[in-house]
């Protein structure tokens, strides 16, 4: 990342892995404008998001090393090295971060009781709406542990996946493992794209007005970020 | 490896243990690594990713002044062809101007020629018939001398005597009366 930041300085040249950080943050950094169309408050979420896509990329992908998980010390066998979106810790961290900075933006943005309206609401007044924001409370909570635990989930299937082609395969397993490693390498850019996604969406949400004049256009596009954002569990 | 897959098992065998127990979340290991996620953000944050944005806002106004310059191109293309046209269209109709007024002149020129021609042909015509009116006149006078000139050698062999012109004329006078 700094090797770029020179390149994109002039002070060094430019190569293929600079070229590739700078093309996938360009790429990142439009997704999050068009999904937080206030720019101002795109620039602000834009380095959270991008920092959780090349922080959960690399970790996916060091974890492929072969040096990572095998070589273990002690008599409990502790890896010496371990792949940190293996360990459900590191999952649940980055999750518990993203949902904390969602509501830290939708504190700045709505204010204290704007944020607090889109969860309690005066059920003598709109009923409906009341028991809808308990439920956006909860979802709160779920939509957190769905993005620890389908990350955690997809980084601990690789892996046992890799270690069961290797026992399986025995002595051909150098050869065997090759499409199963491209394929973890695809799997860990699109986890980490998903993970990205999601929380731009999650943060996105606190940053719309929930107002009950909106325009129908405005309406459905809420409701299609909603849907967006509660099939997250898949 | 073998942690991984056996600590659910382990866990959840504990039946002391809590819900994240069970689940491996060790507190502090969380809050380690949590730390570890928000110092590296704020390195990036603060170092990494405000030339790669000011890059990429410098490029999309590049970018939108480039479009700007290009929609202007395009429209002083636009003009510079209408313009074009304009200047084509009044070309043309000077120059269908041109050949009109120079055809008109042509058939001027043309037809002062063949006047020229018709009232040269005439005069020449004219003079021929002068000529030939003057030739016959002389030829009819030469003849007339020739005449006279024969019917005098003719009378003079008659008569047997020369005829002088002295003679002749006083003859011819004299023929001349009688005939009167």
């Amino acid at each position: 990342m700094f090797r770029t930041r020179a390149a994109v300085l002039g002070k060094k040249k430019h190569n293929f892995i600079t070229r590739l950080i700078q093309w996938t943050f360009d790429g990142l950094y439009n997704t999050v404008c068009q999904v937080i169309p206030d720019q101002k408050w795109a620039r602000k979420v834009a380095p959270l998001c991008i920092t959780l896509f090349f922080f959960i990329v690399a970790q996916y992908w060091l974890g492929l090393l072969p040096i990572v998980g095998p070589i273990t010390i002690g008599e409990h066998h502790t890896p010496l090295f371990r792949g940190g979106v293996a360990d459900l810790n590191m999952t649940f961290g980055l999750a518990i971060v993203t949902i904390v900075a969602a509501q830290i933006y939708a504190f700045k943005y709505l204010g204290f009781k704007g944020n607090l309206g889109r969860y309690f609401v005066n059920p003598l007044r709109d009923p409906i709406m009341s028991f809808v924001g308990i439920l956006e409370l909860v979802a709160e909570f779920s939509r957190m542990l769905g993005l620890s635990f389908r990350l955690f989930g997809n980084v601990l299937a690789g892996e046992i996946l890799l270690a069961i082609i290797a026992y399986m395969t025995k002595f051909l397993s150098p050869v065997a493992l090759q499409p199963f490693y491209f394929f973890e390498l695809f799997i860990g850019g699109i986890q980490a794209y998903i993970f990205f996604m999601l929380s731009t969406v999650f943060i996105s949400l606190g940053l719309a007005h929930h107002d009950s004049h909106e325009p129908i256009d405005e309406v459905h596009s809420s409701v299609e970020t909603n849907k967006l954002a509660t099939s997250d569990s898949d | 490896m073998e942690k991984i897959l056996t600590q659910f098992a382990n866990s959840g065998a504990s039946e002391k243990a809590g819900l994240f127990d069970s689940l491996g979340i060790d507190w502090a290991l969380l809050a380690f690594q949590t730390v570890a996620f928000l110092i590296l953000l704020f390195v990036l944050r603060k170092f990494v990713y405000p030339p790669m944005m000011e890059m990429l806002v410098k490029r999309e106004k590049d970018l939108k002044a480039a479009d700007a310059a290009a929609k202007s191109a395009k429209e002083n293309a636009d003009k510079a062809e209408e313009m074009t046209a304009e200047i084509m269209r009044k070309a043309r109709a000077q120059a269908s101007d041109i050949v009109a007024s120079a055809r008109e002149e042509a058939t001027e020129v043309v037809e002062e020629a063949a006047k020229k021609a018709t009232a040269k042909s005439e005069a020449l015509i004219k003079e021929a018939h002068n000529t030939i009116a003057q030739e016959i006149e002389n030829a009819k006078k030469d003849l007339h001398n020739s005449t006279l000139e024969l019917v005098a050698e003719a009378t003079g062999k008659v008569l047997g005597e020369k005829i002088d012109a002295k003679k002749d004329t006083k003859l011819i006078s004299e023929a001349l009366e009688e005939a009167e």
